[in-house]
């Protein structure tokens, strides 16, 4: 706060991250690892990274500041955003992960999941558990989901932020794309010339009007809108007319129902790049008809703080409207050519409605609009802070429809690809990981399309193109993606050449593509969508996680239709990988790939596509979701009647129970014995056995049960049991995913 | 210059793994960017690493590679009389 007021800058040289490239000036957090485990107290020898670490200072200080105890935990979300995840640790041993025994312990922390399950593992259970990976703007998105969570009714209290360290394998990926500066970084200004990398971490505690009453707490800023577009131009560059940045920042308005002469201040994503600036220009000159309000970028003062940027600027906006002033663009002198002149000066102004921008590479553009606390709007009160926290508060809503058809699903494994045929007799296979089956893929994307795609970004390309076309849908409201470890081809060939080649001559392809939200962002710039976008990276439950933000957004009447994935791929060498850091392949455990695209619409909407359609046939209603992290029996319990109840059901009319037993006995006992416990003699049914595991195996779960429905049988390879065996017709199928033991979700399918 | 030409094309194949193409395919007085190719930034930023590995020519602004990378040609003759190696 006194650093933002006199314009004192945390760049500078380059000092804890171990680099070749002193050149470039970087925001870090002044701390070492081991500092920070002395803060926190956590042991020297505990398996943490940076990225957790540094998300744990901050959730420390946010539960603080918003007056929460750890007793308070279990009925508390936890959303976070990250790219990088573990990758300080990876890079470090990566070779070792290869060639020796050392440091094997790390593999696990690798994941973006990971690093949000260690920050939350420190303070507690929480009610449920999830990680946004939309690269820039993954903290941004956090805070969405969590409005929208609230909004839901599904919680009255989720902590939203994000986290991310510096790295060397994105030190180096900015550099192969040429936009770091070596001076420090002038947003909007006519010599800008890249931007500057920054690191750190902030939460938010987003709490219902309601709730923030009864707990007498006091909101230190209201979240009155927000709004998230794609771009759908280029994966590491913004079009030039702004488009996705425009309509993120058109939506945030509508939904708070404010106009943009209302708009007192834009603390804008203003990164520093010739790139950005422009086309952020470009979109806030275009929304506000030429009034711009006064605009900054706080990027000079923390560097790029990547995915928590949405988060920490967050925060400063919450700060700069509780001490009414505009935080100033430092470094700026010249105006740029068609561009926004920026807050030169330091200045105190009274300010009622703020928005917040973070965009993120493949057009993944957010904009928050947050308002003064006493202004009496409409949404969540925001008890915020990683560095300060406040309520906001949002109406509970109550939906126009219930019901939500799967109109078509598609995978490819190593079962008969973008087929069903294959359900009748099964491939069996005996290798100890499982190769998917291509199809053709020249029949989906042109060579020059394909020049920079992995195997995962062109089967998500046959899978989505062949599950809209089945759908009868030109198009869609929402492309949401869950990936484990996102393109990890890419990843590891980047990996490689910084391991073995050093920080010289690094291919900019292999970074771009390494980005989790690659695969979204790719489907959006295809189908030229510039709807709803995002994508998570939560373990194994990254593609239920995908699926609960659409069928949130089907509640509140956001969307009518959504194209929903779940994708991960799998290396030889990533397959050892993962076998030595005991990931998967234990026992009977196969390690597989995923590749998964399901086309959802609301009942409103199916209606409409039978009219040009008639022989569309949607394969089964979706009529239950729910997610929880590490729940008792009886918490699961409670759920499962809860869901039932308000799908109309109850245990009765549930014919079959799908899990994700994988072959892993430790964990396969436990979890049908968690499942024979909750739903007593109802048959189970499996499927991994058929895939392999992989992160997002159970979108392959939710392919297998919607198909069973249309065909009004369940084949018998399913079955766990070969005595339940039994040819009863299913008319509804509740999915449950237990994953790691920590995470659950339960997912009712009907025919 | 033709040997130049010809393993500049193979080299700008691989590093921009365009799958399916020879050197043949690619005509080396056509633009490669915009209307020709249809290559983008990104390949831009191959490119000036290809020149790098390669022939020891180091770019600093990618925007200089706008004129470099107009046609296979015009790149040869930008290496021919820049390489180091």
């Amino acid at each position: 706060m006194e650093a933002l007021l006199n314009g004192r800058s945390g760049v500078g040289l380059l000092q804890y991250l171990k680099t070749g490239h002193k050149e470039f000036p970087v925001g870090e957090v002044k701390l070492t690892d081991a500092e920070m485990r002395a803060r926190l107290g956590i042991a020297d020898d505990a398996i943490t990274t940076r990225t957790a670490l540094m998300g744990m200072l901050a959730l420390e200080e946010a539960l603080q500041d918003a007056g929460l105890t750890t007793d308070m935990l279990p009925k508390i979300g936890f959303i976070s955003g990250t790219t990088v995840g573990g990758m300080d640790m990876s890079e470090q041993f990566y070779l070792d992960y290869i060639n020796s025994e050392a440091h094997k312990e790390y593999i696990a922390a690798h994941d973006c999941g990971s690093c949000t399950e260690m920050t939350a593992r420190h303070f507690g259970k929480f009610a449920f558990v999830t990680t946004l990976s939309t690269a820039c703007s993954s903290a941004a998105n956090a805070i969405i989901l969590g409005a929208n969570m609230i909004r839901c009714g599904e919680a009255d209290i989720v902590i939203v932020g994000g986290s991310e360290c510096i790295t060397k394998f994105h030190l180096n990926g900015f550099n192969s794309l040429m936009i770091l500066d070596t001076e420090p970084c002038r947003p909007f200004d006519a010599t800008r010339n890249g931007l500057n990398l920054g690191e750190g971490a902030a939460y938010l505690v987003l709490e219902s009007e309601e709730s923030a009453k009864k707990r007498g707490a006091k909101a230190q800023a209201l979240l009155s809108g927000y709004g998230n577009a794609c771009d759908a131009f280029h994966q590491t560059a913004s079009s030039p007319e702004g488009e996705g940045a425009y309509l993120a920042m058109k939506e945030a308005l509508e939904l708070a129902e404010i106009q943009p002469s209302d708009i007192d201040y834009i603390n804008a994503h203003g990164t520093g790049t010739p790139n950005n600036d422009t086309s952020e220009s470009q979109a806030m000159i275009r929304l506000f008809d030429g009034k711009v309000p006064p605009v900054s970028s706080t990027k000079p003062f923390t560097g790029h703080t990547t995915s928590a940027s949405g988060s920490i600027e967050a925060v400063f906006c919450v700060l700069a409207l509780q001490n009414g002033f505009l935080p100033v663009n430092l470094n700026w002198s010249q105006p740029m050519e068609n561009g926004i002149v920026p807050v030169s000066q330091p200045s105190k102004k009274a300010l009622k409605h703020v928005l917040c921008n973070a965009f993120g590479f493949g057009g993944n553009d957010s904009s928050l609009l947050l308002s003064k606390a006493e202004t009496s709007r409409r949404f969540d009160g925001l008890n915020d802070h990683a560095k300060a926290p406040e309520p906001v508060e949002v109406p509970t809503h109550t939906t126009a429809s219930t019901t939500w058809y799967i109109l078509s699903a598609k995978q490819i494994s190593l079962q008969q690809p973008l087929s069903e045929d294959w359900m009748q007799e099964p491939v069996i296979y005996d290798e100890p990981f499982v190769r998917s089956i291509d199809p053709n893929f020249k029949n989906y994307i042109s060579p020059i399309e394909a020049r920079r795609m992995g195997k995962i970004l062109k089967r998500a390309v046959a899978t989505s193109k062949e599950a809209l076309n089945a759908s009868g849908l030109d198009t869609v409201d929402a492309i949401i993606t869950g990936t484990g470890y996102g393109c990890i081809e890419n990843t590891e060939f980047f990996l490689d050449a910084l391991s073995t080649e050093g920080e010289q001559l690094l291919k900019p392809t292999y970074f771009m593509q390494s980005t989790h939200n690659t695969i979204s962002s790719l489907m959006a710039i295809q189908t030229k969508n510039h709807g709803y976008n995002v994508t998570y990276a939560h373990k194994g439950i990254s593609f239920d996680s995908a699926l609960q933000d659409a069928w949130l957004q089907f509640k509140l009447g956001k969307i009518n239709s959504a194209l929903v994935g779940g994708h991960d791929e799998l290396t030889e060498t990533f397959y050892h990988i993962l076998k030595k850091g005991g990931m998967m392949g234990k026992d009977d455990e196969r390690c597989g790939e995923a590749a998964v695209s399901v086309v959802l619409a609301s009942a409103s909407h199916y209606k409409e596509v039978r009219r040009s359609h008639p022989e569309m046939k949607p394969l089964c209603k979706l009529s239950g979701f729910e997610m929880l992290h590490q729940p008792s029996m009886n918490a699961l319990r409670d759920v499962v009647a809860k869901m039932l109840q308000s799908a109309g059901k109850s245990l009765a009319d549930v014919d079959y129970i799908l899990t994700g037993i994988s072959g892993d006995h430790g964990n396969d006992a436990a979890y049908l014995q968690e499942a024979k416990t909750l739903f007593g003699d109802k048959p189970l049914l499996k499927y991994k056995h058929l895939f392999g595991e992989s992160f997002t195996a159970s979108g392959l779960g939710l392919y297998v049960a919607a198909q069973c429905l249309k065909a009004g049988r369940v084949p018998f390879s399913l079955f766990v049991d070969s005595k339940e065996v039994s040819d009863r017709q299913p008319k509804c199928i509740l999915l449950y995913n237990r994953s790691d033991g920590k995470n659950c979700s339960l997912t009712l399918l009907e025919d | 210059m033709d040997d130049l030409i010809y393993t500049l094309k193979q080299q700008i194949i691989e590093a921009l793994n365009l799958e399916d193409m020879k050197p043949e395919d690619i005509d080396e007085n056509a633009a490669l960017f915009g209307e020709g190719l249809g290559l983008d930034s990104i390949d831009a930023l191959e490119l000036i690493v290809l020149m790098e590995k390669n022939y020891g020519i180091k770019l600093k602004d990618p925007n200089q590679g706008k004129e470099i990378f107009k046609s296979v040609s015009v790149m040869a003759d930008y290496i021919s009389k820049n390489r180091t190696k």
